[in-house]
């Protein structure tokens, strides 16, 4: 029994040290935010405020006065919180079609649309003309999926489609930054909000498809088979039903999605300079003044790290399903 | 249940289609480009496979592939090390257990650019959080190898708790009756760990790897601030020479076919595993 006990505050006691290590750099930031200047070197070890030094709050009162802050507060609030809406909206539909309804596409049609549309893509390179190209590869595409696509029955189901979304998620970002932004650059939309809400729409579409598709075919059916036998339509199970049996995983994934949206960086340096300017792109725009600001550096951090934080909170409950897409149920 | 409607492709067409035109389309044309030499001002000229086989023998771009790949391979196993390690610790008898686990979620949506600075602050030479703790002076961020342990240890902090997020929720998936079950035959904890514990984690855990692995890849906001590469190259990972190259020198062509690379090396992993993963999803 004792040997038990002794066990127990180990094991207590093991935790305790895990989850302080891991809580330490949040510390260090507020600590760091709320010294002087002065004393954001002098002060060693373990920085314990009203001890060690006084705390103040000038640091983010500078810092909240500077606009070029608050702007990008504002971008990136707006980037986020527009993007997220666009993400679920567009979203949400298609997870439900994946979840109730029965998608049998023919593994060779799809392979002849991408068949024809590359073709297209080819001979406009070389110099075709774009009405003419695209007429031809219609034309190629309609004849390879009479032709072809009558004789291989082959179809995909609803998981190929799934995993078609799923796997733009383990596309390395820069593999898409240089065509991003020749074709921003060609729209004229580099530096604008717009790009940046395109962006975070893009990445966060696929996550939102697999977790939502997933919360759809968790609930149970049964509801949404008895309103079709009242003479609902299938529009009418959808909005009436499903979507509000689904809201609060639709809650959770909105708050996945701000954060992830909130931290993108790769294309907001990329493609917000100026104007379009994030929280993040704000940051690293720091980079100069490196190692010299330590107070500025921690109020920018938390002023950073704050919004997704609480939201990675608020969505406790779902983070385990959320970043393994639904794999494991936490 | 099978219904069908004119609705379903309605439902999905926004989205098969925002992904033609954002994903699929950007990368047809980055592939064109990785193609071309590509001249600001010049019309582009077909070169073949010359982009590709200049990575190979690019001393910067060989040099940032190692970085990655030991960027990835360490962090990554110290990250599944540590985090089955926790989940196996909290998963116990503790005071304030749902508290704890709550914190260790804090982390993980932790802006990863801020990360980058807060923790070159902590690693920060003279007056930062641990050189200041310690009674010896480690060059966190000014020696080669330590700069690259450094942006792992970040990578780890960072992640770790993920990994130890969903191996808890897996382990407690496990129903009791199997250790009970067990236990008539066998008291030995390590055993019934080795046969019963770890094979049902197994699927989870090879989960884990994928996804840590193919995120690992990625790799570019904390070098970015930590370290922007250096001291020297010796933090360059491959995304961001990828990204320099493109943006620095505008060598658009070489650029996307050095992300072309990365995208390959993340495919290999993915295809590696894809039969395990569908199986998770269905």
């Amino acid at each position: 029994m004792t040997g038990r006990r002794i066990r127990a505050i180990i094991f207590t006691v093991l935790a305790l040290v895990v989850v302080l290590v891991w809580l330490m750099p949040f510390y260090w930031a507020l600590s760091l935010s709320i010294r002087s200047k002065a004393e954001a070197f002098t002060v060693t070890g373990l920085a314990v405020p009203f001890v060690q030094y006084r705390p103040t709050l000038e640091n983010w009162i500078d810092q909240l006065r500077v606009p070029e802050t608050t702007k990008a507060l504002v971008n990136s609030t707006i980037i986020a919180f527009t993007a997220s809406f666009i993400t679920l909206v567009i979203g949400t539909p298609a997870a439900y079609a994946l979840a109730r309804f029965t998608f049998r596409p023919r593994l060779v049609v799809i392979l002849s649309g991408v068949l024809a549309a590359v073709a297209a893509l080819l001979a406009v390179n070389f110099g075709v003309a774009l009405p003419l190209a695209l007429t031809g590869a219609a034309a190629l595409f309609v004849l390879l999926a009479l032709t072809l696509g009558r004789r291989f029955k082959r179809a995909l189901g609803n998981e190929d489609l799934t995993m078609w979304f799923l796997s733009q998620r383990f596309l390395p970002p820069i593999a898409t930054v240089v065509p991003f932004l020749l074709i921003m650059s060609q729209l004229r939309l580099i530096d604008t909000r717009l790009s940046l809400i395109l962006v975070n729409v893009t990445f966060n579409l696929p996550f939102a498809i697999v977790i939502m598709r997933q919360a759809f075919i968790d609930l149970p059916i049964e509801l949404e088979e008895a309103a079709l036998v009242d003479g609902a339509s299938n529009f009418q199970a959808f909005t009436q039903i499903a979507l509000r049996l689904a809201a609060p995983a639709m809650a959770a994934t909105l708050m996945i999605v701000l954060a992830f949206s909130w931290n993108e960086f790769l294309f907001a340096l990329t493609l917000g300079t100026l104007k379009a300017k994030t929280i993040p792109v704000l940051m690293a725009g720091a980079v100069d003044t490196r190692g010299i600001q330590f107070w500025f550096v921690a109020v920018r951090t938390l002023l950073a790290i704050i919004p997704p934080t609480i939201l990675a909170l608020l969505a406790q409950r779902y983070i385990v399903r959320g970043l393994t897409f639904g794999a494991v149920k936490g | 249940m099978t219904r069908n409607s004119r609705l379903k492709n309605l439902f999905l067409a926004p989205a098969a289609l925002w992904v033609l035109a954002f994903t699929v389309y950007p990368l047809l044309y980055s592939l064109r480009l990785a193609f071309y030499r590509v001249n600001i001002g010049q019309s582009d000229v077909f070169i073949g496979f010359e982009n590709f086989a200049r990575a190979f023998s690019d001393g910067n771009a060989i040099n940032s592939a190692v970085v990655t790949l030991i960027f990835v391979g360490g962090g990554v196993i110290i990250q599944l090390s540590l985090g089955i390690l926790f989940a196996l610790l909290f998963n116990r008898e503790l005071p304030f257990r749902g508290l704890l686990r709550t914190i260790m979620t804090l982390p993980l949506f932790a802006t990863p650019i801020a990360v980058g600075f807060l923790f070159f602050t902590i690693f920060y030479e003279e007056g930062g959080l641990i050189n200041g703790l310690l009674p010896f002076k480690v060059p966190w961020l000014s020696d080669p190898s330590w700069a690259l342990f450094s942006v792992m240890l970040v990578d780890i902090w960072q992640w770790t708790p993920f990994v130890f997020l969903v191996t808890l929720a897996a382990l407690q998936g496990i129903p009791n009756e199997y250790y009970e079950a067990a236990s008539l035959e066998t008291s030995n904890a390590m055993t019934q760990f080795r046969f019963i514990t770890l094979p049902l984690l197994q699927p989870t855990i090879i989960l884990v790897l994928v996804l840590r692995i193919a995120e690992a890849f990625k790799v570019f906001d904390i070098p970015f601030t930590l370290t922007a590469g250096g001291p020297g190259a010796s933090t360059q990972v491959f995304s961001m020479f990828a990204y320099r190259t493109s943006r620095r020198f505008f060598d658009f062509g070489y650029g996307s076919a050095l992300a072309y690379l990365l995208l390959v090396a993340v495919l290999i992993v993915v295809l590696f595993f894809f039969n395990r993963i569908r199986q998770t999803y269905q």
